[in-house]
Order: structure tokens, then C-alpha cells, then sequence
């Protein structure tokens, strides 16, 4: 039984395979690095964060996706996943300003239950055109890198996030009643 | 209007319960009885009870009902009633009574129930640990016996029989030696209204909880049983997510312990290495720096 908290937060089964970390990723929002599976509010996560790549070789290039597989809610992800950000061609040592964006950074707004963002990396092996997709959900990360032949991802982390009041559980709906 | 006709067909049972009967004798007893409180079909079942020997389906279902409260196992599991067709709502909310009563349950019974609410057939326990498998088996029943349908069906079915608990209970107790074994199986066939006597009370509370409980048959229990499905798999992610949680921060806990300790390390080797070099720096040296 694994203890990764990307296996027990499930990100390891709904966005990706199982697979080994060789990259690291640091997540910083306002100044404050992300810890994997912490909660951030909406309010926090509004702009982009800075998405570093410590490393040795500049020449090493990676793509980061940020999906979020939750959507519209947990209990029903009919949209899994929601593509939030896409950047490529980012090199090693830097960070995600020095990256192609191919899809714009889009604000987590949560409406419904407690919504899991997770970043992916890849490494890429040349520099290469990745397309835009047409929209934003039901984006497939694994689908995605199968595409583009990304292989398996070499770094991830997650944070959840839910509505900036609370609440993002059962809400009296006037249609459907209690849901 | 099934659960008027399980009403009569209870408390009529009841009556002639508390009368000693059992097995076939008080079968055919209480059939007679059962079935002159009813309408339609009694007619047929009445004539027919006067020649004993010719048994109609009905009577054979209604033993069927009742000998399983008695656990009478000598029927073998009967074929499909073709006449089911005249009350279609009973007949069916009765066979799946049957279904998870004692003949079929033999075989769960034995299951040790981990997961609520749908498993798969679980592992087989040994005979000894019936009595305690069978509550949870009570959960079992409840969740999966059916989906939300069947479940609905079942309470339905105690909604309607509760009246008659009690006097049921004293019934079961001649029979008690004979129930020992089987007497906790019949509370998921007659669900919670039913306390078997040889089941504990503070079982049954164990057991009620983590069953459905419906206002009734129909789309209401139903909702209902989907709500609870809803709400278990959001306090499995809830957990999932404090425990990954958990399990970053010590991790991270781990690699920062780890981090200090090499730095310390690496601090005092430095610091060796500037007090070994330490003289030979004391001595300030004058070097020509002009450009000429």
C-alpha cells in the first residue's frame, strides 16, 4: 500500500499512471511554496504561480499541464479534467515564465465540493509545437502525452481547493432540491 | 395495498403463533387463517385447504413465508411461482424475502461482511462465527440486497409488519433452540422491525445503523440509498485527502530532519577545516596590484 500522497489522494489512477520521480517541481503561489496536498483558497491561487525546475542542464526541456479532475465536482466529474494551464518548453533550472504558453493560466473558482489541481511535468525530448487544444474540458493529460510522445511524467504535485466561503457541499437547489 | 394484505397475514400469524404452533401443522393453520382475511385469491386457497394434500402454489409460498420465521428448512427452494401473477407486488416483495432468507443466506451468512455497501461475494467463514457474522450480514443485505429497489422492497416490508414485532418475537420463542443458528438471518428478510431472540439488542442497534432506512417503498428509499452512497464515497476522498496530507508533511518532516542533520555535519567539517587552515591566512602578504 502505497503511502505517496499522489496514490491516496488518487491522483496516481484519475490523472496519471503510476511512475518514478525524476524532476522536481516547486509550486510557489505569493511567495509561498505549495506543499503537496495542502488546501489553498480561490483567493490565494487567483494569479498564476511560479512553477520553478531546479536542476543542472539548461538544455533539458519540460512541459507543465495543470488540470483539475475534479470538475464540476467531485462526486460527479463529468468534465474530468479541466485544463487550467499549459506550458511548454520550459528549461531546466528555470522556471515557468521562461515557457511557451500555449493555454493561459485560468483561475480556480470552484462551486461545488473540495476540487483536486494538480500540475503535471514531462520532460520533452526535442522542442516541439504542441497544438491548443479547442477547450478546456474534458482535457486527458494521459491522452495528451500519449500524443505528443511525452512518455510518462517525471514530476507531480496537487492541491485542493474549494469555494473561498465554504460550503462546497450540499446546496439547496430549487430545481433539484438538496444536492 | 400489498403492505394491508402482509398486515393481516402477519397478525393473523401471530395469533396462531402464540397458539404453539410450528413447522407444517401451524403452516396450514395459519393459512387458513391468512387467507379468509384476504380477498381475491383466498377464495381458491380456502377451497382448496380442505383437502389438505392438494397444495397450491400460494399455500406453498405462504408456508414458505412463514416457515422461514419458524426455520422450518425442509422446503427446497421452490420454483417460481407461475401464479405470482395474482398478487405480483407481494409475490415479489416475498421472494426476495425468500431470497435473502435462511435457504439462501446459508450461504452469505458465512461471509465475513468488511465493505458497505455493494462487495462482491465475500470469503466464506467457519460455521462457528455465524453469530457474529450475521449482523454484519445485516448490513450486507442492506446495502446490496437488490440496490436501492430491493432494499426499499425489504423495508417497505417492516414498515408495514412492525405492529406485529413483538408478538412475533414471543412466537420465535418455542422455536428458539432452532433459531439459535439461523434466528439473526431473518432480521435482513423482515429487516429492522424484526429482532430475532437471539440476537442481542445492542447487535441490533450495531446493525440498524449502518442500514438504509427509507420512508418507504419507491423512489424515496431509493434517493435516499444513492444519498448514502454519495456521502460514503465523499468521506472516503475526505479521508483520502487528510491522509495524503499527513503523509506529505511527514515526508517532508523526514527529508528536512535528514537535510539538517547533513548540513550540520557539513558545518562542522567546515569549520575543522578553517581552524586546521586557520594560521597560515593570519600572516597579511603585500603584493604589488599597480598597473606598472
Amino acid at each position: 500500500m502505497s503511502r505517496d500522497p499522489l496514490v491516496v489522494g488518487r491522483v496516481v489512477g484519475d490523472v496519471l499512471d503510476p511512475f518514478i520521480r525524476s524532476a522536481f517541481l516547486r509550486v510557489i503561489y505569493n511567495n509561498r511554496e505549495v506543499t503537496n496536498g495542502s488546501e489553498l483558497k480561490p483567493s490565494a491561487v487567483v494569479h498564476q504561480p511560479r512553477v520553478e525546475i531546479p536542476g543542472r542542464d539548461m538544455r533539458t526541456l519540460y512541459t507543465l499541464v495543470m488540470v483539475d479532475p475534479d470538475a464540476p465536482s467531485p462526486s460527479n466529474p463529468t468534465k474530468r479534467e479541466h485544463l487550467h494551464w499549459l506550458v511548454t518548453d520550459i528549461p531546466e533550472t528555470t522556471n515557468s515564465g521562461f515557457g511557451n504558453e500555449i493555454v493561459g493560466y485560468e483561475s480556480p473558482r470552484p462551486t461545488a465540493g473540495i476540487h483536486r489541481f494538480v500540475f503535471v511535468l514531462f520532460r520533452q525530448e526535442v522542442r516541439q509545437t504542441i497544438d491548443k487544444p479547442g477547450w478546456r474540458q474534458n482535457f486527458n493529460t494521459r491522452d495528451f502525452a500519449a500524443l505528443y510522445n511525452l512518455g510518462p511524467p517525471v514530476a507531480a504535485m496537487y492541491f485542493n481547493c474549494q469555494r473561498e466561503n465554504g460550503c462546497g457541499g450540499r446546496r439547496y437547489h430549487a430545481v433539484s432540491g438538496w444536492t | 395495498m400489498w403492505s394491508s394484505g402482509l398486515d393481516n397475514h402477519s397478525n393473523n400469524k401471530t395469533n396462531n403463533i402464540d397458539n404453539g404452533n410450528s413447522g407444517h401443522g401451524g403452516g396450514s393453520r395459519i393459512i387458513s387463517s391468512s387467507s379468509s382475511s384476504r380477498s381475491s385469491p383466498s377464495s381458491t386457497s380456502s377451497i382448496l385447504l380442505r383437502t389438505p394434500r392438494r397444495r397450491t402454489m400460494e399455500e406453498v409460498w405462504k408456508d414458505i413465508n412463514l416457515t422461514s420465521l419458524h426455520h422450518e428448512r425442509r422446503f427446497a427452494p421452490l420454483p417460481e411461482p407461475h401464479h405470482h401473477h395474482h398478487h405480483h407486488h407481494h409475490r415479489a416483495m416475498i421472494l426476495q424475502d425468500f431470497l435473502s432468507g435462511p435457504c439462501f443466506t446459508v450461504s452469505r451468512a458465512n461471509a465475513a461482511v468488511e465493505d458497505i455497501p455493494l462487495p462482491p461475494p465475500p470469503p466464506l467463514l467457519p460455521p462457528t462465527a455465524l453469530s457474529l457474522s450475521s449482523g454484519r450480514e445485516l448490513q450486507y443485505l442492506g446495502g446490496g440486497g437488490g440496490g436501492g429497489g430491493g432494499s426499499a422492497l425489504m423495508n417497505g416490508h417492516s414498515r408495514s409488519s412492525s405492529n406485529s414485532n413483538g408478538s412475533r418475537v414471543h412466537g420465535q420463542a418455542n422455536n428458539n433452540d432452532n433459531n439459535a443458528r439461523s434466528g439473526p438471518f431473518m432480521s435482513p428478510s423482515f429487516s429492522d422491525a424484526v429482532i430475532g431472540p437471539s440476537s442481542p439488542a445492542g447487535f441490533f442497534s450495531f446493525c440498524s445503523k449502518k442500514r438504509v432506512m427509507p420512508e418507504g417503498p419507491g423512489i424515496g428509499g431509493d434517493r435516499r440509498y444513492k444519498r448514502m452512497i454519495k456521502n460514503r464515497e465523499s468521506a472516503a476522498r475526505s479521508r483520502a485527502r487528510k491522509q495524503a496530507y499527513t503523509n506529505e508533511l511527514e515526508l517532508e518532516v523526514a527529508h528536512l530532519l535528514e537535510e539538517n542533520a547533513k548540513l550540520k555535519k557539513q558545518l562542522e567539517e567546515l569549520r575543522l577545516a578553517m581552524d586546521a587552515q586557520l594560521p597560515n591566512r593570519i600572516a597579511l602578504k603585500r603584493s604589488s596590484s599597480a598597473p606598472f
